[in-house]
């Protein structure tokens, strides 16, 4: 019953608007919600939707420039009327926040138990000693493994999970008890994005702390959150427990967005990839190969990929997930010479693809296209997006001069683009039409294998979902074989046939989705697939249109 | 682990040393004359003319009269005046201590003015004050050093008679006073230049994502300034601040002109004008060292900061 | 295709500052073609019963020791200042983006000789370098191009090789590359228009610079040479007579000073609006 719960934050009717060259732009509108005392509640959405922006109001924490309208109390305080004095007491000391990119959020010139010490150093006026005593116990409290030794190092030589456990720590260094965590695991590998959530239900716990997470992942969400909310461009869609907003959702938007995930669209289509091709010769073959860098001077050398073999078949969606540093990317460059191999090979219908030379190496290189993660970084930013398509149809003779513009409009149309568009420029076309203008542009050169390069880890969830749809239509209408790089298991479940687990540089092993997600019997693999955050049990396949 | 880094950086100096003595000495090849002729003296006896060959290799082949010159340099030797016929290195100490005063004084009035407008111009960002502040260190750049301290020669000297008009003066006292005037002047040419990288290094690390994080611990704007801001703002001018005094060098060269201070500039162009070759050119020579020292101690600071720097 | 394409809101925004800049700058470029017209008296005109009179309408800005009007002489002068300006901007603008793009994009051999070519460059002061060159050469502004094409490359250099290094840690030239286009035609087509933006805004405050320089040269006597009406050169002349015709030196040098100005503004502008566009 409400009266049960104590309301700790409560955020009434508050829009956001920021002045720009272009006119007043509302990044927030209307937004009311209701934070309870020692929940963990969950804000979701896509860029855009003003869901870092309303929370960042809850401290003040918006440039000067912002308007901020509305009402936001906490425990009975009214923040947006507040002095700055007392605002200021109360960040770090009552509200603390967590940031997305720990690299950022810590000044590279201090060491971390400065930063952790600083808040306590103007709450409470504490001495030098007492000070390096509260920085010690913090990063006990947030588990490092050697916190005397640590507590004097500095930001570029931790990892990134120790990064955030550290800017944790400074959220905790005083007497805290609402914790805003701003997409406090999106920078992260999913392992470690794991351990810090556990950490964060363990603070909870111990401190009996009220935690509000923003994410874009409504897995993470679900898995850590009490009630949630989804905004959208600004507004709130809806709220509610999670378990009711996901399984019986409202909104046509939070439908799409749970519909979006790949573990939804596996649900609910299981077999349109088809069987994984066991018979015939690989279209690609790695063998045993092997890249190094470095090792020059006194420059360590780098086993960015150490033996590694797999076949990719004809017909195949064949995905290749590890976690960074796993070396994917680099290996898949290799298959068409963007990275140099140190040992071994790779061959491409038999022939190592470090033979083929001028007309031989441009046929090859039209056979196998690639396409990367940052679209508009792949385009030149003073084309027009025509004369991104046109350019490979120009340069390699694909088809004769008065045919270029209709196969342009051709392929637009095979990656559902309007021909619009073809006027404008890269920097004025969203990240999920640029990159379908990549894909265009990749299948302007008439491939038969397409190696996706973490296409879809910079784009929204939604965007993402059109994306591998269209790919698997693309594949099914042309007959491609796809080598997929990704970090995301799910998405690799989903749209897969054939499985390749990397992590530091070493192959750990390959085989069907089946083989890998349920059965598989390494150690690393299942601690990979275990940390995935999942949806609730009982998403139906009626939820899943 | 300090002193490893210290040696490492000398140690790529080495390359950089050699370049520039390089090319300091294909300059000397260039050189019109009979360089016998010109280092022995008209009424120059045989064995002078002898000694003077072997010590300079003279007759050799080239790569040997290169070796011969790396050598001599590296003993302090860079040839003789053939004005005034004594060593040249003798020659540049007797001109350095008016150059080193008026660089002293020019830097000390340089780094406060410029860290106040630059702190004045972030802190009043897009007020009239800042857009005041940064048009002049936009047109500051423009102002030619040589004009303006005839200008203020002018006013200062000749009308109001508060400054000597040139000259050095004797004891330190009155070196300094005398060099008031040429230090502004040299000022002047620089504040704009460190006041306007400042102001956008500030400007950026106000909008640094720490900076956020800090305040959302509720720490005290003066505290994030000063610790936050001010610091990270500082590196990349530190290496500007480095190529400054290298231009400064260039600077004193026109200033001494202006207000005929005895100083090594002087010493340059009376060299050029008289043909005093290897005066000229063991100054290019000497200004290059001095340069890299400059850079080498500023990397050193550098590193002292940032401690990305040490791995 | 235009590499400069400007959006037309940006031009709405230009702000005032870049527009006096621009007026000052292209005034002078105006002087400086119109300077038979406009000036009144021959510039090398030797008058002996008007030496060193003070300004008055019929000698605007005063005579100096040889009787020349000194008006004239600063509406020439800004021929040999802007002919200098211009000149000893191109050499080196070329030799440093082309230096530039090889070192950022060929990496390797090219990139460590070119690299070594700037350490060592830099390590002497420019004047000190150019007064060097001058010294060996001979005065004259020959000498002083000269100077500027061995020495004043360097800083497009490290512009153009930074740009490009920037465009190396994305995937634009992996895209290329993967798109089967050729080393010569990307570095063309592709690199090159998207490096030299900072290059070309750059070169509006190095025309300043060279300008100052080279007056600066002449000031030291080792520019243009007398009787030529370059500024530096007339304001050392008037050095002499500080006391009795402060107007010899001071109209060059406020010429200087507000060319000099307005370009700089005209630079700064630029940057700007360059940055708006991104």
């Amino acid at each position: 019953m409400s009266d049960e719960h104590k309301i700790a934050i409560r955020v009434r009717d508050v829009s956001i608007t920021f002045p720009t060259e272009d006119g007043p732009v509302t990044a927030v509108k209307n937004v009311s919600f209701d934070i309870r005392e020692n929940e963990f509640f969950g804000i979701v959405g896509e860029s855009g939707s003003g869901k870092s922006t309303v929370c960042r109001a809850i401290t003040r924490l918006l440039p000067d420039r912002a308007e901020v309208t509305g009402e936001i109390t906490v425990h009975a305080q009214k923040m947006l009327e507040m002095d700055l004095d007392r605002l200021r007491d109360i960040r770090g000391n009552g509200i603390s926040m967590i940031f997305q990119n720990p690299s950022s959020h810590l000044n590279p010139l201090m060491t971390i138990g400065d930063q952790i010490s600083e808040t306590a150093r103007f709450h409470y006026k504490r001495n030098r000693e007492e000070l390096n005593e509260l920085a010690v116990s913090t990063l006990k409290d947030v588990r490092f493994s050697n916190p005397e030794g640590q507590v004097n190092a500095y930001p570029h030589q931790l990892s990134g999970g120790m990064k955030q456990r550290a800017m944790i720590g400074a959220a905790l260094a005083c007497d805290s008890k609402i914790i805003i965590a701003d997409e406090p695991t999106t920078a992260l590998d999913v392992t470690v994005q794991a351990e810090i959530l556990d950490l964060l239900i363990k603070l909870r716990q111990e401190r009996g702390l009220t935690i509000i997470i923003i994410s874009h992942d409504l897995g993470v969400i679900s898995q850590l959150c009490d009630r949630i909310a989804v905004m959208k461009d600004g507004e709130l869609i809806e709220q509610g427990r999670t378990e009711e907003v996901i399984l019986s959702p409202k909104e046509d938007y939070t439908r799409t967005l749970i519909a979006s995930r790949p573990e939804a669209i596996r649900l609910h289509n299981s077999a349109w990839k088809g069987e994984p091709t066991e018979s015939g010769n690989p279209v690609l073959a790695v063998n045993r190969a092997s890249i190094y860098f470095g090792g020059q001077g006194r420059n360590a050398v780098v086993k960015a990929v150490e033996d590694v073999s797999f076949d990719v078949m004809r017909g195949d969606i064949v995905g290749v997930v590890g976690e960074s540093g796993s070396g994917k990317s680099t290996i898949v460059r290799a298959m068409i010479n963007l990275n140099t191999l140190s040992s071994g090979e790779i061959l491409y219908d038999g022939r190592d693809v470090r033979n083929f030379k001028g007309a031989e190496r441009v046929n090859f290189l039209r056979k196998v296209q690639m396409i990367f993660q940052h679209p508009q970084e792949s385009l030149d930013p003073r084309f027009s997006i025509e004369q991104c398509i046109m350019e490979p149809l120009k340069l390699h003779k694909i088809v004769p001069k008065d045919r270029i513009a209709s196969r342009v409009r051709e392929l637009m149309e095979m990656v559902e683009l309007s021909p619009d568009l073809l006027t404008r420029r890269p920097r004025d076309i969203s990240g999920g039409q640029a990159q379908r203008v990549c894909i265009a542009r990749a299948l302007a050169m008439e491939p038969e294998v397409i190696i996706a390069d973490e296409i879809t880890s910079a784009l929204d969830v939604t965007i993402q979902a059109q994306i591998l749809r269209l790919l698997t239509r693309l594949k099914e209408q042309m007959g491609l074989t796809i080598v997929f790089v990704t970090h995301d298991l799910d998405v690799v479940r989903t749209f897969c046939n054939r499985v390749v687990v990397m992590q530091i540089g070493k192959l750990i092993e390959t085989g069907t989705p089946q083989q890998i997600f349920e059965t598989s019997s390494h150690d690393y693999t299942r601690r990979l697939v275990a940390a995935i955050p999942h949806l609730p049990q009982g998403l139906s396949q009626s939820e899943t249109a | 682990m300090i002193i490893q880094l210290i040696v490492d950086r000398l140690k790529q100096l080495i390359p950089a040393l050699l370049g520039v003595a390089l090319v300091t000495f294909l300059l000397v090849h260039l050189i019109p004359g009979d360089p016998v002729a010109l280092l022995a003296g008209d009424r120059a006896s045989p064995e002078t003319i002898a000694a003077v060959k072997t010590r300079y290799g003279l007759d050799q082949p080239i790569v040997v009269q290169l070796f011969y010159y790396l050598k001599n340099i590296a003993m302090g030797d860079l040839g003789q005046s053939l004005r005034f016929r004594i060593p040249v290195t003798e020659l540049i100490l007797q001109h350095l201590w008016p150059t080193a005063l008026l660089m002293i004084m020019t830097i000390l009035i340089t780094i406060p003015c410029a860290i106040i407008l630059a702190a004045l111009a972030a802190s009043h960002q897009d007020r009239p004050l800042d857009h005041a502040i940064r048009a002049f260190s936009v047109a500051g750049i423009a102002i030619p050093v040589f004009w303006i301290g005839i200008v203020l020669a002018r006013i200062f000297s000749v009308q109001l008679g508060w400054f000597p008009v040139a000259g050095f003066g004797e004891g330190l006292w009155d070196n300094v006073y005398h060099l008031v005037l040429p230090s502004i002047t040299l000022a002047i040419g620089i504040v704009p230049v460190l006041a306007r990288n400042l102001r956008a290094s500030l400007l950026e690390m106000m909008e640094a994502d720490f900076v956020t994080a800090a305040r959302s611990k509720g720490v005290p704007e003066s505290y994030i300034f000063k610790r936050h801001v001010f610091m990270n703002a500082l590196i990349p001018n530190l290496q500007l601040f480095g190529v400054i005094v290298a231009f400064l060098f260039g600077g004193t060269i026109v200033v001494e002109k202006v207000f005929a201070i005895p100083g090594i500039g002087q010493l340059l162009i009376s060299s050029i004008l008289g043909r005093d070759y290897y005066v000229v050119l063991g100054l290019t020579f000497f200004f290059a060292v001095f340069t890299m020292l400059v850079m080498l101690i500023v990397d050193l600071v550098s590193m002292l900061i940032d401690p990305r720097l040490r791995s | 295709m235009n590499a400069l394409a400007i959006p037309m809101r940006a031009v709405r925004q230009l702000p005032g500052l870049f527009i006096v800049g621009f007026v000052i700058t292209f005034a002078w470029i105006a002087v400086a073609i119109l300077a038979p017209v406009l000036a009144p008296y021959d510039p090398d005109a030797i008058a002996f019963d008007a030496l060193l009179t003070a300004p008055s309408p019929d000698h605007l800005m005063g005579t100096d020791q040889l009787g020349r009007d000194i008006f004239s002489r600063v509406l020439y002068g800004a021929r040999v200042d802007l002919f200098m300006g211009v000149v000893g901007l191109i050499v080196p603008l070329v030799i440093g983006v082309f230096l530039g793009l090889l070192s950022g994009y060929f990496v390797g051999w090219t990139d460590t000789i070119i690299m070594r070519a700037l350490d060592i460059t830099i390590a002497f002061p420019f004047l000190v370098l150019v007064l060097a060159i001058v010294a060996v050469l001979g005065p004259g502004l020959s000498s002083y191009f000269v100077a500027l094409a061995l020495v004043a490359w360097v800083p497009y250099a490290r512009l153009v090789r930074g740009q490009v290094k920037l465009i190396k840690q994305t995937d634009f030239i992996a895209a290329t590359t993967s798109l089967g286009f050729g080393s010569t035609y990307t570095l063309i087509r592709h690199v090159l228009p998207n490096c030299i933006v900072p290059a070309l805004v750059f070169a509006v405050t190095d025309f300043v610079l060279i300008i100052l320089y080279g007056s600066s040269l002449g000031f030291l006597g080792m520019g243009a040479q007398p009787p030529t009406a370059e500024w530096g050169v007339m304001i050392a002349d008037g050095q002499t007579y500080l006391s009795t015709a402060w107007w010899i030196s001071f109209f060059p040098g406020l010429a200087l000073l507000t060319l000099g100005v307005g370009a700089a503004l005209l630079g700064d502008g630029t940057a700007k609006l360059m940055r708006v566009e991104r």
